[in-house]
């Protein structure tokens, strides 16, 4: 075939001209005016983290998530709050003094001068009653109503001063409700103002940060407080960025496009190996706990012998090495290390036992083994985790179905008010979130939870009676003890096979210094240039 | 003319209709529920139970359905009660996000695979058009989330030419299309190859049709002939392709959005089904199914206005 008869203009290029272009393009796409320079060149008084969610309510009284805390503590104040460090400890904030002067009374007396951005004034008493006593309130149907369930009142009898009343003794509230969500102190003038509630843009900030911008699912940037008279801000911009999957922050953060960021489990010993210049790697506990419960109301787990034969048929090792890149440390309940009623061990051992899973199954009529169903999180880590648990048990004759759900599905499978579905529940790998101290995770095992949060119908008396003890105990040991037990009876129960409290690994640039809880959270208020 | 845009109208309306009713039932059939995603542990029933009112969720579905549509008509598409923010703010916000995404990978797309294929037609079995048939081939079968976190370790990560997360500070164009780069770089490789094949076979077909002959008669330059005549009816089946293609487009800017962490409806759609967040979900199908209408309405309209014989069809 002929070529046809085309005239394209040429363009004449040779190799010299060709590299010239090149040259020049590169120049050009790197000059600092036209945003196209490596992103660690961009400005050091701004620091870029990430967040693995976008705030959704940033009024403390309703925002009920990490990451909206994240924000809500950088840019308001509470009495006390976390101290960074590798111990779980609080400070003081916006209290000059705070003392427990009774099991039910803790009276405080508030710094002068703080001030409320846009005109709203110093800081007050009052203002602290106002958002305690909101979150009580039944017209702001608050999530975290739980947190300050045993407030009374707040008495204001100064300007600075003021008396927090429980109705009954409470201990947790000093490290899970007044350090946390809870303890944030909002405006009451601004508050009302704008109509009882707000959600997206606070009216009013009185921490060393205020809400620059809200770019929903993209970003929010904090700036500095001009009003802010305490230390002073570690920079003059935050941007956090709500980025989900950790393996794009991960990316992100060797573009040079984040300076602090939680990584995944599996990038964790590669990074600690060959970090990216001028990085640290580090890895922190983590308060959050993942355990198989089993349905104690289902015909096929009813007999304690065939949910402890699933207990010694796990093998948590195995899990930990497969699913969590052996990085994660067994658990012996839910309490972590390092808080008031961590177990040093379990009733069941971490290493599976075949012989003595068989024997019981032989025990409860079934010498050939029993067939199962194990419902999972379709997310990576989990579901290694339920193929893990799914290939050992097989060798004890335990055989397993894996069902995967998406988030909306599996949270509600054990939830009765969702049908029946609890009902056919017989397997669950489970992973909650906590706070620390050990009233948060032990409320979800109580009675009253079953069929809530209690999927594995777990009823006993002593357990409900030490868990109401627990939170009024003062005495550390006696706290400690009670704790133990509760996580004791749990396990004896045959329905709960702790496996990992996980980890928290992140990796932050060296040019900052930053301020995280024990749990590797941030507290962005305190982080600072290197 | 008038009256065939009237008909495509009419079927555009019914088709929005069923796919929203289609798409509400398929959404509720699905087990779980909004406040135990969201409000998580801390959820008592009794706040599950007033969310569930205050989403609607406790009228019976056909009622749901029917209020639905009637706000849809009054062009309200509700309220987002986690943010307390009207849905349609939420959802077009995320929309100027993909529709820039969309358009800047589909026109890269079409400004390199038109040439491409009509390269192809003209030098057809030539060594440079067997080239760029295994070029295109190749990067049609790459799929689009593949070239995203390759070129994003490349791009960004291993030379730190271009940022890996995030949209750009708005208000900065340099900056947004900076951050543009690589998502539509990544959605718009494989339409390179689409387009491109698809503009070299239905070339090859017209430039052997009697009016060519005829106009290569007639002495006419064959740039003329190529772009002038040929392509004038070679691009009908790439405009119907893209009209349809706008759905496939929005799929793969899911990928991109996760990969890339850049706002978006896809990832908005995404996470809004997984948080069972029904308003949300709903707000952003109806806004992307008209959008998918409405692109294939425009694409049928230009057809119809390039080859009068597609008006008789309908």
């Amino acid at each position: 075939m002929s070529r046809p008869n085309m005239q394209f203009s040429k363009i004449r290029l040779s190799r010299r001209s060709f590299l010239k272009a090149s040259a020049a393009s590169a120049g050009w796409l790197m000059l600092p005016g036209l945003g196209m320079y490596p992103s660690w060149a961009k400005d050091a008084r701004v620091l870029r983290v990430r967040d693995y969610g976008d705030p959704q309510s940033l009024d403390p009284g309703i925002a009920s998530n990490l990451y909206e805390e994240h924000v809500n503590a950088a840019v308001h104040n509470k009495l006390i709050a976390y101290k960074p460090g590798t111990k779980w400890e609080w400070q003081l904030e916006a209290a000059q003094s705070i003392e427990q002067v009774d099991p039910t009374h803790i009276k405080f007396v508030l710094k002068p001068g703080i001030t409320f951005t846009n005109g709203f004034g110093e800081m007050t008493a009052e203002d602290v009653k106002f958002s305690y006593e909101r979150i009580i309130d039944p017209e702001l149907k608050s999530p975290i109503k739980g947190d300050w369930a045993t407030l009374a009142s707040v008495d204001v009898t100064d300007k600075y001063s003021g008396i927090i009343v429980l109705s009954k003794p409470f201990q947790p509230l000093w490290m899970t409700t007044l350090p946390y969500m809870g303890g944030n102190i909002i405006s009451k003038k601004a508050t009302l103002a704008a109509g009882g509630k707000f959600s997206a843009m606070p009216p009013c900030f009185s921490g060393p940060y205020v809400i620059k911008e809200r770019e929903p699912k993209q970003r929010t940037v904090l700036a500095r407080n001009p009003e802010w008279k305490g230390t002073p801000a570690g920079f003059d911009e935050i941007h956090i960025f709500p980025i989900d999957d950790e393996k794009t922050a991960e990316m992100g953060f060797e573009a040079g496009d984040l300076d602090y960021t939680r990584v995944s489990m599996s990038s964790y010993k590669n990074l600690k190996k060959t970090p990216p210049e001028n990085s640290v790697v580090e890895k922190y506990p983590s308060l959050y706990y993942v355990w198989l419960g089993m349905n104690m109301e289902h015909p096929k787990l009813s007999d304690e012998r065939i949910r402890r034969a699933v207990q010694y048929a796990v093998d948590i090792p195995s899990i930990l090495e497969a699913a969590y890149d052996g990085v994660a440390d067994p658990a012996t309940g839910y309490v972590p290390p390092g808080l008031v009623g961590h177990r040093p061990d379990t009733l069941v051992p971490p290493n599976a036992d075949f012989a003595k899973a068989k024997a019981l199954l032989a025990e409860a009529g079934y010498p050939d083994g029993i067939d199962l169903d194990l419902e999972v999180r379709n997310k990576a880590v989990y579901i290694a985790a339920g193929q893990v648990i799914q290939a050992v048990a097989a060798q004890a004759g335990i055989r397993m179905t894996l069902n995967l759900h998406d988030s909306g599905s599996f949270w509600s499978l054990g939830d009765e008010s969702k049908g029946d579905r609890w009902k056919k529940l017989q397997l669950v790998l489970n992973r909650f979130s906590s706070a620390p101290d050990p009233h948060y995770a032990a409320q979800w095992f109580t009675k009253e939870q079953v069929g809530v949060w209690n999927w594995e119908r777990f009823k006993n008396p002593e357990y409900n009676q030490l868990y109401e003890q627990a939170m009024a105990e003062a005495d550390k040991d006696k706290r400690d003890q009670m704790y133990r037990r509760m996580q004791e009876l749990m396990e004896a129960s045959g329905a709960y096979r702790f496996i990992t409290h996980e980890a928290v690994p992140v990796i932050y640039t060296n040019r900052i210094i930053p301020a995280l809880r024990p749990d590797g959270m941030p507290l962005l208020r305190y982080f600072t240039t290197a | 003319m008038l009256f065939y845009l009237l008909k495509r109208i009419g079927l555009a309306v019914v088709i929005v209709v069923v796919a929203v009713v289609l798409l509400y039932s398929m959404i509720h059939v699905v087990p779980g529920d909004p406040a135990s995603v969201i409000l998580g542990p801390r959820a008592t029933p009794e706040m599950k139970q007033e969310l569930h009112k205050l989403m609607g969720l406790d009228r019976p579905f056909v009622v749901q359905v029917v209020s639905f549509l009637g706000k849809v008509a009054r062009g309200d598409l509700g309220m987002d009660y986690f943010s307390q923010r009207p849905v349609a703010e939420i959802v077009f916000k995320q929309l100027d996000e993909t529709l820039v995404l969309v358009l800047a990978s589909i026109t890269w797309a079409m400004l390199l695979g038109i040439p491409l294929g009509c390269y192809s037609a003209v030098f057809r079995n030539t060594f440079s058009d067997k080239l760029v048939g295994v070029f295109s081939i190749g990067v049609i079968a790459v799929p689009s989330f593949v070239v995203a976190l390759y070129s994003l370790l490349f791009f960004a990560v291993t030379l730190k030419w271009l940022p890996a997360i995030g949209a750009g500070e708005s208000g900065q164009f340099l900056d947004q299309a900076r951050h543009l780069i690589l998502p539509a770089f990544a959605i718009g490789l494989g339409w390179v190859g689409y387009i491109a094949r698809l503009v070299r076979a239905s070339m090859l077909e017209v430039l052997n049709e009697n009016h060519i002959r005829r106009a290569r008669a007639f002495g006419l330059p064959e740039t003329t002939i190529v772009f002038h005549y040929a392509l004038k009816l070679a691009i009908l089946p790439t405009v119907t392709l893209l009209g349809t293609g706008i759905g496939r487009l929005i799929s793969s800017a899911v990928f991109a959005e996760i990969v890339f962490a850049r706002p978006g409806i896809g990832k908005l759609i995404f996470d809004s089904v997984v948080s069972r967040n029904y308003p949300l979900v709903m707000g952003a199908v109806v806004v992307s199914t008209v959008l998918f209408v409405l692109s294939t309405t425009i694409s049928d309209s230009i057809n119809a206005m390039l080859d009068p014989r597609v008006r008789e069809r309908l």
